[in-house]
Order: structure tokens, then sequence, then C-alpha cells
């Protein structure tokens, strides 16, 4: 390597690659490594070089959770990933697993009946809400706020137990299959979602009170990591972070899936760019999730039962499995699932995650497995917000603007 | 109706009077809480949640109706469960034995997807709606057919009393006490 290369500094373009260049290295720096093991990190390390307390430089340094989701993806045939994919994020795992499942329809040639796709974004939209939550309760413990946090988490319980009373399980719903969903609504569930709703709504302005208000709060977010719009647009950031710095990129208004262009909803977009934007991104998110839930539930509640599975897996189905997706909602698989073949093909899933847009590029070969199956999750394309945000900042507000970008590792490592 | 983007911008930095008005906001909702807290604590294993019926508890198997089919072995994501091979006397021919396939179960490596229950064909295994039961050692963890078609004996049941979880509109998550001890 010649001596002129700087690898820090961001010139490095080695590759032919544009390279945005971040803060110049000073003197008397000092190099300080935040993670993996510091508990406001996560599973991921910040380096950060400080010139007194000021930070010129940050680099994060990623992989600590990598767990070869492509590579195993690629072995276990069509429909056990799901319960694999999940787990990139747990308290999420609608929102991550449905564009695999729609990539995988694209190449079976099957569609979701109207009634499933219904349940799907209403698992989404509470899967979305429930990691907002989590995000929100994280933030505000990095920003010292323990009653927040408090709150944040016992609320998110609200939402868990909604979506264990559709799906049977508080997190890892493996919820959406090839062609349909796993259950329908069980008895009694739109008013127990709409008192959901209810009691989410009257928290949302005791939140707005207690922390988006509150003028500690607001001091320390107010200014703080901010990301211009065409820095956002050329990082290439996704979802909350990009909408809080401008830009109206949500892929359920680009590309609409499930049923989202038939709902009634806004995505909130601010200007400022900083990590009071981006909170109120959420916030306001959290409250638009819980007029779609309102929505679906209503047109669940409205029109009949319907199989929830594609015309053409019904069709397969013997009469116990017909009796039993009449009795108990529970839309059986069918033992051909388990080693089916997919004709070759390739296709693209894309969705928009509580993080922002995830994209899933499947390929088959006609055989029995995936031949390639290629994850792009919005925690990987968010990450390198970190290099751009926190320089100029002081160490101190470090946790403010880590929080502020919702980063998730286990689902940027994959 | 359509989704459509909400352009939206924050207020600018506040005046002082703002930041004492919220203040004052943050105090008194601290000083409602303070006097009407809204507390929900279970005091597992005094008491224990009762899950709801659809619940993807422990998974047990009706060995009469197991048709041997290998289904849940092969949908199975985290390979838990295995076919294995049992002599069993021969209804068609007595005194002769015949050898079936049943499946077992590891529970050191279910994830409680609940594939196997939703794809056997005869619905020979089923979800029941627990799932803390601690085991001594792991090698506890593996199920075989006779445990297998056991209801694992829940030990918190015994001592503790159920409540049942609902969504309340002014508390959020609330316990009610559940009267039938089943
Ligand atoms: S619940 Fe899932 S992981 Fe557990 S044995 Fe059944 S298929 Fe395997
Ligand atoms: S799927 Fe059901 S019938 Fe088939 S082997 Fe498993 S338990 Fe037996």
């Amino acid at each position: 390597m010649s001596g002129e290369v700087r690898v820090y500094g961001g010139w490095r373009d080695d590759l032919g690659l544009r390279v945005i260049p971040s803060k110049r290295i000073g003197k008397d720096v000092y190099e300080v490594f935040i993670g993996p093991q510091h508990p406001g990190s996560g599973h991921m390390r910040i380096i950060i070089r400080v010139d007194g307390d000021v930070i010129v430089e940050a680099d994060p340094d990623i992989g600590y959770v990598h767990r070869t989701m492509e590579k195993l993806g690629e072995i276990r045939g069509w429909i056990k990933p799901i319960p694999l994919f999940e787990r990139m994020a747990i308290h999420d795992a609608c929102n991550i697993t449905l564009p695999y499942v729609r990539a995988v329809e694209k190449l079976m040639g099957v569609e979701a009946p109207l009634r499933a796709k219904y349940l799907r974004v209403l698992l989404c939209e509470i899967n979305r809400i429930a990691s907002h939550l989590y995000g929100f309760a994280i933030f505000s413990i990095f920003l010292g706020h323990s009653t927040m946090y408090m709150w944040a988490m016992g609320d998110r319980e609200v939402f868990i137990q909604l979506a264990e009373e559709l799906t049977g399980a508080r997190l890892t719903h493996s919820y959406p299959i090839p062609g349909g969903v796993r259950r329908d609504i069980p008895q009694g569930f739109p008013d127990m979602a709409r008192r959901a709703v209810r009691y989410m709504r009257k928290r949302l302005e005791e939140y707005r009170k207690m922390f988006l208000e509150n003028p500690v709060i607001r001091s320390r977010l107010e200014g703080v990591g901010v990301i211009p719009k065409n820095l956002a647009a050329e990082l290439g950031l996704v979802g909350p972070n990009a909408r809080g710095s401008g830009i109206a990129y949500d892929v359920r208004i680009i590309e609409p899936y499930e049923v989202y262009d038939e709902l009634d909803f806004e995505v909130p977009v601010y200007t400022e760019g900083d990590a009071l934007a981006r909170t109120y991104v959420r916030v306001e998110e959290i409250a638009q999730s819980l007029r779609i839930i309102e929505q679906v539930v209503d047109w669940l509640e409205k029109k009949p039962r319907e199989p929830i599975v594609d015309e053409s897996i019904y069709k397969k189905y013997p009469p116990l499995h017909k009796k039993i997706l009449e009795s108990q909602g529970r839309a059986k698989l069918l033992p051909w699932m388990a080693t089916m073949k997919v004709p070759a093909g390739a296709a693209i899933g894309r969705g928009e995650t509580g993080r922002g847009e995830i994209i899933y590029y499947v390929e088959s070969d006609g055989g029995v497995n995936p031949y390639r199956v290629r994850i792009v999750t919005p925690s990987a394309r968010n990450v390198i917000a970190f290099k751009y945000a926190l320089p100029g900042h002081r160490v101190m507000d470090l946790p403010a603007i880590y929080g502020s970008l919702d980063y998730f590792p286990p689902e940027a490592d994959r | 109706m359509a989704p459509r983007v909400g352009l939206r911008s924050l207020e600018k930095r506040r005046t002082l009077i703002d930041g004492v008005r919220s203040n004052i906001h943050v105090l008194m909702l601290g000083v409602k809480y303070f006097v009407n807290p809204r507390r929900m604590t279970l005091v597992y294993p005094r008491e224990y949640p009762k899950l709801s019926e659809g619940y993807r508890g422990f998974i047990i198997l009706k060995k009469e109706k197991c048709i041997s089919c290998a289904a849940c072995a092969r949908i199975c994501p985290s390979a838990a469960m295995k076919m294995i091979r049992v002599q069993e006397p021969d209804p068609k021919h007595p005194g002769k034995a015949k050898m079936k396939q049943y499946p077992v179960i590891n529970y050191q490596r279910c994830i409680f997807c609940g594939y196997c229950v939703d794809v056997c064909p005869t619905e020979a295994l089923y979800h029941v709606n627990y799932h803390d039961i601690v085991y001594d050692n792991l090698a506890d963890m593996f199920w075989d057919l006779e445990t297998f078609q056991r209801e694992p004996e829940y030990k918190t049941a015994a001592e503790g009393r159920p409540v049942r979880i609902v969504i309340h509109e002014e508390l959020g998550l609330v316990k009610v006490p559940v009267e039938d001890k089943a």
C-alpha cells in the first residue's frame, strides 16, 4: 500500500469509487473504542477518534453477530428459512420475513388471498409499533431517561400480547407462508386490538409530555447528529432515518405491497435531519400504524371468513384440514411443502420494516433449496450514517445519535 | 383512500417560558402517576399467566393417530424432530412384530415454530399452552417416545394462581384472576 492512501480520512478510492470524505484527522487525537462490550453499544464497536472531547472521526466496526444467514438460507428448503430469517430482528418478525415470502410466492406463481393480505398487514403494523417502542426504549435509556425506558418497554408488551393472541408466539411468529398466512384472527381479537389502539393513543400524548417536549431531552437532541438531505441520499439511508432528513421514501408508498394502497395513512417526513426529527418520525409512525390497525381490524371483522391460503393450495387440502381451518382458523401446511421444488427463476422482494427498506433477491435453479438468497437489511444500509453523523459532536452526544439512528446490529450483520 | 406523504417540520427552538411550561407538564405527569400508580407486576411463580388456547407451547404426540409419514421430521427447521424405529406387535399377524416409525423430539433444539403441528396430516401432534418448564439436565430435554406422549407436569400450575393477561383501554395490560384451575 502506498503511503498516501488514507484509510480513515475517507480518500481511499482504489476501486474507483467516489468516497465521501469525513473529517480530517487532527494532530493530537486519541482513539477510543466504544464497544463491543460497552452496555450502550449493542453488538458492535464504534471506533472514535477524539480531539479533547470532540469526535473528529468515527468508524462503525460491525460483524460481531454475523450468523451467515444468506448461506444458511441455501441449505434448508424454501419454507424453513422463514423462522431463520426472523432471527435477524425478532421483534420485527413479520416485516422482515414477508418480503422473502413474497419473493418465493412470485417464483411459485401463487398469491395470498385478500384476507391473508390484510392479516399480514395487521401483524406487520403490530410489529412496526413494537419495534419502534423497543428502539424508543433503548434510545431513552441511552439518554438516561429511565422512565421512558420503562414506559416504552411496558407498552410494547401490549402489542406483543396482541401478536401472541394472533399467532401463538410472542416474538418469532413465523406467520406468513408462501401462499397465505398461518392463522386467522381468534374470537374477540378486533375488540382487543381496538382497546390497544385507544390505549396507545393516550399514551402517545403522555410520551409527548414526558419525553418529546421535555426540555432536557430537547436540548440533547435538537440539532444533534444532523444528516442533511443530500448526504442522506448519497449514503443511501432508508427508513425513518431517511424520512427524518426530508426524503419521502417508504416502500409502502413507492411500491405498495399487500393491501397498503387501499389503506388510509400518512408517511411522516421531517426535514430537519437531526436526532429529534428522527425521533418524531418514529412517534408519528406509531400513530399512523395505529390507524392502519383500526382499518384492517374493521375490514377483517366485516368481511366473511375465507380461506387464508392460495386457491391452488386450498384445493389440495384434505377434508380434515378444511375443517380445522373453519373451526380453529388455523391454516395447516401440506407435507410436500417441506421438500417442495420451486420453478427456476429469480425474484426480488421488497418491504418496509420498522427500520427501513429490506430487499431479498431470491434465485432458484428449480431445486428443493434456494440457489441464492441475498438479503440487504435496513440496518446494514443505515450503519454508514455513524461515520458522517458523529464527527463534530462531543462524546456525550454519541448515545443520543446512536439511539436516534435505531441501529440494530443482528439485523445489519445477518 | 391511499397512503400519502405527510411533510412536517418541528417547532422552532422554544423560549424559556415554553421550557418552564413543559417542565411543569412533566412534573404533573409524575405526580399523577405517583398518586395513582399503574403497576402491573406478575408475581411469578405465585401467579402465572394462563395463556390462550392457541399458544404454541410444548408439543405432544398422540401416538394412536400417527401414520408414520415423517412429514413433521422433514419440515422441522431446526432438526429437533427425528423419526425412530420401534418394534410393535403387528395387529394383522398376532405373535409377530413389525417395525414402525414414530417421531421423537429434542427440546434443546426446538424453536416452537409449530410447523410440525401444522404439517401433521392427522393432527397427531398438538401444543399445550404452557412453556415454562425447567430441566435439571440437558439429557432430560431429549424426549423418548414415552415422554413424548405425556403432557409434561406443569409444576408452576401446582404452586401458583393462574391469571389471565388482558388489554385494558385505560391501564394497558392488566391481570385478571382465573377461577377454574385447569
Ligand atoms: S415446533 Fe418447530 S422446531 Fe419444534 S419440533 Fe416442531 S417443527 Fe421442529
Ligand atoms: S406428521 Fe404426524 S402422522 Fe406424520 S409422522 Fe409426524 S406425527 Fe406422525
